[in-house]
């Protein structure tokens, strides 16, 4: 099955019309409400409407170079609008139609419009005159389409009348003298009917000419399409395509593939082949029937329109299937395995698999592997293949043919297969739920039942697997058998290692997870947009695309946009500048970017700071992203080496604490608010002369007298004071006198704005006695005024000493900020900056293959054990049982029910798969496989015997019932074990128990007692062949199938050796030394005591008769042994009597009872212990080496 | 509501008692039940592989369409059987189910149920599993529809289905005999079995079968024997009949086993279990190929 891959879904009133925009990812889409919806399909979102018709609007389409949009209504009106946002309108209004408009197309090169109408006529309009120049007559009903040829003058049209009809209009190109309306007879000669076809039973709804093939394709409420092939002078019909059972609405030839797409009434999308016609795929919908199909004219893209909205969809996967090794890239293209190398570029195709899986589908993945030159590649067709194939030496595919994988590719069902080792690959088969892990010669080495229902299963490292499941991924160890990790994301759907295969990326639809080796560590990365694949930078990051961008992602979780895209491609290598990748046609491609923006961050991440200058030395671009991701990261002092603009590098400056760059950049700005923060922050920073710089300029006189203060800067603050005089501020006069200690001016601070009290107390109380009188008298006071005032006494304030000349110092800082770059940057050592070297991103790097192989190397060794395992092995079939305990319950798919269903598993395959035994092979009808058992384990070659217990046992093991009336009768499946439901444990019924068979054995046993020996052979014969068949179910019932098997043979044996001793004895009476011989073998046969009496009576007999007595008395003696009855006992001593009387034998022959011996099966004679024999691996009846490779004559089937 | 004696038909339909029904006298041509029982008439024909006494059965001419669906049925079953061109009548119950969805037709809607039914089952016998299904509809309310449909799933191996089907109708059916029939039937492939106890010899061969499926033979052979008593040559009997023979596995019943499939084989030549052991005989015969036989070691 192909896949149908729904791009873009809508709801919405009825959709009867539906048109692609050539270049544009725009949908027109005719409404039956009247509007007509333009969408753009790639975003989603409705980008115009125009609502002017009245009426269900049937017709709407495309003008192939210039923005304009036709549109034909039930109101009986085209109308051509202009599409572009900015002058969206229509433009005209075509009058004339006299009933509902069917279908409008505009010409691809001359100014005509074509229309349709259920007013039986076709109409040519010329859009530029705005005048109907033609019209088609003679369609005798509705015309339901009507379309110009994609190069000829010729138009094909539809009806309701049941005719397709083809018109030439090649009059209308010479020009028309009459353009004017109303003068329909001149039209006709313009136009003329050249083909009518007619075939369709009921009315045709839609007919298209082929894009490039003489062809037309017509789809019909007869529910037929069908395909008609034109030449110069006659029209034809083809064939047909059955399969809708509703009316068809419309049919298209894909523009690029030999595939038609179907859609009608019946609620289905149909794909047909267009070589074999033959239906290929089916969509359905619930409830929606479908009424119009567009295809891309260029793109793998189709829409549909339907009763309750539309839809857009593209029929196969485009992701090509592709591995990387090293330089080069394996990928498939139209079915071709192809090599491409990314240094040269040289692209050669080097193996076919046009054989593999069905032709409309694209392999889905593809593995390579390089020790053995082979890829495994898998198919989604056929419930999902793989095929292992070598690749040819490149060399070889020059010239000539290339090889087809069918050659001497191994096939199977699968899923999903990759290469797990040197010469080993893992397949998942999705339904059962098993991973069988394979050799290069395609048979299992092991098989493991994944711990979580598994979708897909990817590389994981050495020895592990990555399993995907429905909400978690999970890192299986295959070895061990056990899960290693398990991390939840949504289902992963690609997987990508990293170069030395230390991290893994884990893509979902909507999500990246990266994470390390053992999964120990992971970042989630959300998309909002499709992801479509990814690739590993040589330096560490990964590169992913989107349906419309490239992006990058660290780590740790951060991620950007490198370029935007037109439209998806598919990354195989990022190296440097340049993205390898494939298009969406599987044709390799190259992107070059500026990885500069990532690979800064990596560096800062890794705080690589050489490369972060060498990233800074060379590059210009880097905008205001990268500094807000700085500054966000916290690394404002790095991003201040990108920052030109001064306000930025300012704040940078100061958050990073660099005051040269922010004094630097404070007075190239200027501004007092600058100057506050730089004087905060240098404050901060113990930087007192920024401080006072910054102060000064922003004449904060206080402050920086207090700062002089502080710093015990006395001449400053002298300084100040003139300044403060100066300014004639006294306050600021009294701050810096009291500062600076120098009482005198204080005094006369204080003085001057007249607060004589405090002057004088000042002078006081300083020793100023002079002074204080001078005061006083200027206050117009004298001593005797001031009485009162106590005396203080003598101040000893003034300003402390400076200790340390802190002027001259600034307070030391740690230089942690301005390290490397700073002085990389000041010194310029780095100038002409080293490029790191980065490492190549190989598939699997050497020292990874060596671990494979070891790994591998056990795995032979588990391998070489297991053929000597086999046969009955009940301890196996115990294993067997015992790994069904931990079977996952089969998660149930939700599924909707309806028409859509697939067949499921049948229940014979459940027993085919459930048994090792090949009895229940056989009860499945899988006698192949029985064959293949019983050969393996017991040796059989020859079946032909078999043939009517195979049959007995598969009619056995199913029976029918016909519950509905008049269907045919249901087949149902007998099992042995009725109460169970489990399809992984159910098994088919015994058809014969050790028990009947038993019965069989003793028959045959009778038939020896009674003399009737023919019919006792042919019993134990049939015995041995039941045996073969049989179900067993315990270790107890296996001992008493090998012990019965043992017997049956013995006896058979001593049967046949009886009926050859008596066929010698009649044909050949002189050969007495056989018949002796015979007569001997057959008392050691292992029988019965009841029957081992006949066998030595029997011999006695003979040999009493042939006079060798000696031998005789020894069989006598054996017989008494037995304790026979009491007649023969007696006629046993006599016998015994008579050889110790005379203990000799006339005879000479070949028996020595005193050595114990095998009996050959086949030439009956003995084969005496040490002597070279060879046995049958059912029966262990011995031989003679001459006899190996022949058929064994007891059973006749090994 | 049905009146009793409608009911009373259909109940006699769904339990395969298809000779009974056929005997019964025809109720009034203007009663309400008329139309219904002559169509359960003429599917009983159709059951017993009697599609020309259907048809002489059915009046021409009558625009009713259950009963043009039968006819229709009638002379496709017919057509099987002569080998003729089917395509044509598959047509006309394509035809009659996209009619039903209309306006203008003469029928109840039990009758254009009937005509859905009637489809599905040609659909299926033709092998078009996906017009079937399509046609009996995902979301019908009719549990005849479901029958079909559940056997269909069954058919093609999906008991998970049929289940789900079982289990969306038991939301909106009422407790009947056709759903608990529908239940047993399921149980039967997928291992959770039924006890059905009703007399006829279709339900005698259901129970036969079942108590082969619970490994219970010489019971089912008695059960088998009964209904072939009644009914004496019911190919899915005799089938089931052999097989359990087979399984009981004494001399006297591996002569019936041979008995029984010379009679199933000779009479039903296109039984699926005839034509698929045909098939695996030859089958074997392709596998066995594969194996070169060496001679037999002997002296000589």
């Amino acid at each position: 099955m192909s896949v149908m891959l729904t791009k873009f879904e809508s709801k919405s009133n009825r959709v009867k019309g539906l048109a692609f925009h050539p270049t544009q990812p725009l949908l027109a889409a005719g409404l039956h409400n009247g509007s007509i919806q333009l969408w753009n399909y790639r975003m989603g979102v409705l980008v115009d409407r125009f609502e002017e018709h009245e009426g269900p609007v049937r017709a709407v389409q495309f003008h192939p170079s210039r923005a304009l949009l036709v549109s034909g209504a039930d109101d009986y009106k085209i109308k051509v609008w202009d599409i572009r946002p900015q002058n969206r309108r229509c433009l005209f209004t075509l009058h004339g139609h006299l009933d509902y408009l069917r279908t409008t197309q505009f010409h691809h090169e001359m100014p005509w419009i074509i229309s349709c109408s259920d007013d039986q006529t076709i109409r040519i309009w010329n859009s530029t005159s705005r005048n109907c120049i033609a019209v088609l007559t003679g369609h005798s009903h509705y015309v339901m389409s009507a379309f110009f040829h994609p190069k000829d003058d010729l138009v094909v049209s539809a009806s309701m009348d049941q005719t397709v009809r083809v018109w030439d209009i090649s009059g209308l190109r010479k020009g028309s003298p009459n353009t004017g309306p109303g003068n329909f007879e001149t039209f006709d000669t313009f136009s003329t009917v050249k083909y009518v076809l007619e075939g369709h039973d009921r009315g045709v709804n839609y007919a298209t000419f082929h894009p490039t093939l003489p062809l037309i394709l017509s789809a019909a409420d007869d529910r037929t399409i069908k395909i008609w092939r034109m030449s110069e002078t006659k029209a034809w019909e083809v064939d047909s395509c059955r399969g809708h059972f509703n009316n068809v609405s419309a049919a298209l030839f894909h523009p690029k593939h030999e595939l038609i797409v179907s859609c009608g009434e019946d609620k289905t999308v149909r794909v047909w082949d267009l070589a074999k016609r033959t239906a290929i795929q089916t969509f359905r919908r619930e409830h929606d029937r479908f009424w119009d199909l567009a295809a891309h004219p260029n793109l793998n893209l189709f829409a549909a329109g339907h009763d309750s909205g539309l839809i857009v969809f593209k029929l196969e996967r485009e992701r090509p299937a592709f591995a990387v090794h090293q330089n080069t890239l394996y990928y498939i293209r139209d079915k071709y395995v192809r090599a491409y190398d990314f240094e040269t570029a040289s692209d050669i195709g080097l193996l076919s698999v046009r054989k593999f899986g069905s032709p409309y589908v694209p392999p889905r993945t593809l593995s390579f592997n390089p020790a053995e030159n082979a890829v495994v590649i898998t198919i989604a067709s056929d419930n999902g293949l793989y095929e292992l194939t070598t690749l040819p030496k490149p060399s070889s595919a020059q010239g000539g043919e290339l090889k087809d994988s069918s050659v001497d590719g191994k096939r199977g069902s699968g899923t999903s297969a990759i290469f797990v080792a040197r010469n080993r690959f893992a397949v998942l088969n999705k339904t059962t739920q098993i991973i069988e892990v394979r050799d290069t010669s395609n048979s299992v080495v092991k098989t493991i039942k994944p711990p979580v229902q598994t979708n897909e299963i990817f590389y994981g490292g050495t020895a592990c697997l990555i399993l995907s499941s429905t909400a978690s991924v999970v890192l299986y160890d295959i070895q061990q058998q056990k899960t290693l990790a398990e991390v939840n994301s949504p289902p992963v759907k690609y997987v990508m290692w990293n170069a030395d295969s230390s991290v893994v990326a884990l893509m979902s639809k909507h999500t990246i997870t990266i994470a390390n080796r053992n999964f120990s560590q992971h970042s989630l990365i959300h998309e909002t947009i499709r992801i479509k694949s990814g690739a590993w930078d040589d330096a560490g990051v990964f590169i992913y695309s989107t349906l419309n961008h490239v992006k990058y992602c660290l780590s740790q979780g951060d991620h950007g946009v490198i370029c935007t895209l037109d439209n998806p491609v598919y990354l195989t290598r990022v190296k440097g500048k340049t993205i390898y990748c494939l298009d969406r046609s599987a044709r390799p491609r190259t992107i070059t970017f500026d990885p500069t923006e990532y690979r800064f961050k990596l560096a800062l991440l890794k705080n690589n700071y050489e490369e972060m200058l060498y990233i800074i030395k060379t590059s210009t671009l880097l905008g205001q992203s990268i500094i807000a991701y700085l500054q966000q990261k916290g690394f404002p002092e790095i991003a201040l080496h990108f920052v030109q603009d001064t306000n930025t590098r300012f704040e940078l400056a100061i958050e990073c604490g660099n005051l040269d760059v922010a004094v630097e950049t404070a007075e190239s700005i200027d501004r007092p608010d600058c100057w506050e923060r730089l004087a905060q922050q240098a404050l901060k920073q113990g930087n007192h002369k920024i401080v006072e710089k910054a102060y000064q300029r922003t004449k904060n006189f206080d402050k920086l007298s207090f700062l002089y203060l502080a710093t015990g800067s006395t001449d400053k603050l002298s300084k100040m004071q003139k300044i403060a005089d100066a300014r004639g501020n006294p306050m600021s006069r009294f701050h810096n006198a009291l500062y600076a200690g120098d009482v005198m001016s204080r005094i006369s601070v204080l003085r001057d704005v007249g607060m004589y009290p405090l002057a004088y107390l000042t002078a006081k109380n300083h020793g100023l006695e002079e002074l204080a009188e001078e005061i006083l008298e200027a206050a117009g006071l004298s001593a005797a005024d001031v009485d009162d005032v106590p005396s203080f006494g003598q101040s000893t304030r003034k300003p402390p000493p400076a200790i340390n000349p802190t002027t001259d110092l600034i307070w030391p800082s740690l230089s942690a900020g301005e390290n490397f770059f700073d002085r990389a940057l000041a010194s310029g050592s780095l100038e002409n900056g080293i490029e790191p070297t980065y490492v190549n991103g190989d598939a699997a790097a050497a020292g990874s293959l060596a671990a494979l192989d070891d790994w591998a190397k056990d795995e032979e060794v588990h391998e070489d054990i297991d053929p000597e395992e086999g046969g009955w092995d009940l301890d196996t079939g115990g294993e067997f049982s015992a790994s069904h305990d931990n079977a996952v319950e089969e998660v149930e798919e939700e599924e909707e029910l309806g028409a859509g269903a697939a067949p499921g598993i049948s229940e014979v395959e459940h027993w085919v798969r459930n048994s090792p035994l090949a009895a229940d092979h056989v009860a499945a009808g899988s006698f192949d496989t029985a064959m293949q058992l019983l050969n393996r384990q017991l040796g059989v070659v020859n079946f032909e015997p078999l043939k009517p217990i195979f049959l007995s046992i598969y009619r056995s093991s199913h029976t029918y019932l016909s519950p509905v009336a008049s269907l045919p009768p249901l087949q149902l499946h007998i099992r042995r074990n009725p109460s169970e439901s489990a399809p992984s444990k159910v098994l088919p019924v015994a058809a014969r128990s050790l028990q009947s068979i038993r019965s069989e054995f003793a028959d045959g046993a009778r038939d020896v007692a009674g003399n009737r020996l023919v019919e006792a052979q042919a019993t134990f014969r049939s015995v041995l062949k039941a045996l073969l068949l049989v179900v067993l179910t315990s270790d107890s019932e296996a001992k008493q199938w090998r012990d019965m098997v043992t017997s049956a043979r013995e006896y058979l044996l001593g049967v046949s050796i009886e009926l050859e001793r008596r066929r010698v004895a009649q044909e050949e009476p002189d050969n007495t030394k056989r018949n002796l011989e015979l007569a001997a073998y057959f008392t050691h046969c292992q029988l019965q005591p009841v029957h081992m009496q006949i066998a030595l009576r029997s011999a006695i007999t003979v040999f009493r008769k042939a006079n060798n007595s000696a031998h005789a008395a020894r069989f006598a003696k054996r017989l008494l042994e037995l304790k026979p009855d009491a007649k023969i006992v007696a006629t046993a001593r006599q016998t015994v009597a008579a050889g110790e009387r005379n203990p000799r034998n006339a005879v000479e022959i070949s028996y020595d009872e005193f050595t114990s011996f095998e009996i050959c099966a086949a030439s009956f004679t003995a084969i005496y212990k040490g002597s070279p024999s060879i046995q049958c691996p059912y029966t262990n009846a011995s031989f003679l080496p001459q006899f190996k490779g022949s058929l064994d004559p007891l059973s006749r089937v090994d | 509501m049905d009146s009793s004696e409608l009911y009373h038909v259909k109940q006699q339909f769904v339990l395969g008692a298809y000779k009974s029904l056929i005997d019964l006298s025809l109720p009034d041509p203007n009663s309400p039940d008329y139309t219904p029982t002559l169509v359960y008439q003429a599917r009983s024909h159709i059951a017993l592989n009697d599609p020309k006494a259907a048809l002489q059965l059915a009046p021409t001419g009558s625009e009713n369409v259950a009963l043009k669906a039968v006819v229709a049925l009638a002379k496709f079953v017919a057509a099987e059987e002569a080998a003729d061109d089917k395509e044509a009548l598959l047509e006309e119950l394509r035809d009659l189910s996209l009619e039903i969805d209309g306006d203008d037709v003469e029928g109840t809607e039990r009758d254009k149920a009937t005509v859905r039914v009637l489809a599905g089952t040609a659909f299926a016998r033709a092998g078009e599993v996906e017009e079937a299904l399509e046609t009996l509809g995902a979301d019908t309310e009719d549990l005849e529809a479901v029958f079909v449909i559940v056997q269909i799933y069954l058919s093609i191996n999906r008991p998970d289905l049929a289940k789900k089907e079982y289990e969306r109708s038991k939301r909106w059916a009422e407790d009947d005999l056709l759903l608990q029939l529908i239940e047993s039937i399921i149980g039967l492939s997928t291992g959770k079995d039924e006890n059905p106890s009703l007399s006829s010899p279709h339900v005698l061969t259901a129970r036969g079968v079942t108590r082969i499926l619970r490994n219970e033979f010489s019971e089912a052979k008695s059960d088998l024997d009964e209904s072939l008593e009644q009914h004496k040559n019911d190919p899915d009997a005799l089938a089931a009949s052999a097989v359990a023979s087979g399984l009981v596995s004494t001399k006297k019943s591996e002569a019936d086993v041979d008995e029984l499939w010379a009679r199933l084989a000779s009479q039903y030549p296109t039984h699926p279990s005839v034509v698929d052991v045909a098939k695996k005989s030859d089958l074997f015969d392709e596998a066995m190929a594969k194996y070169t036989v060496p001679a037999i070691a002997s002296a000589a």
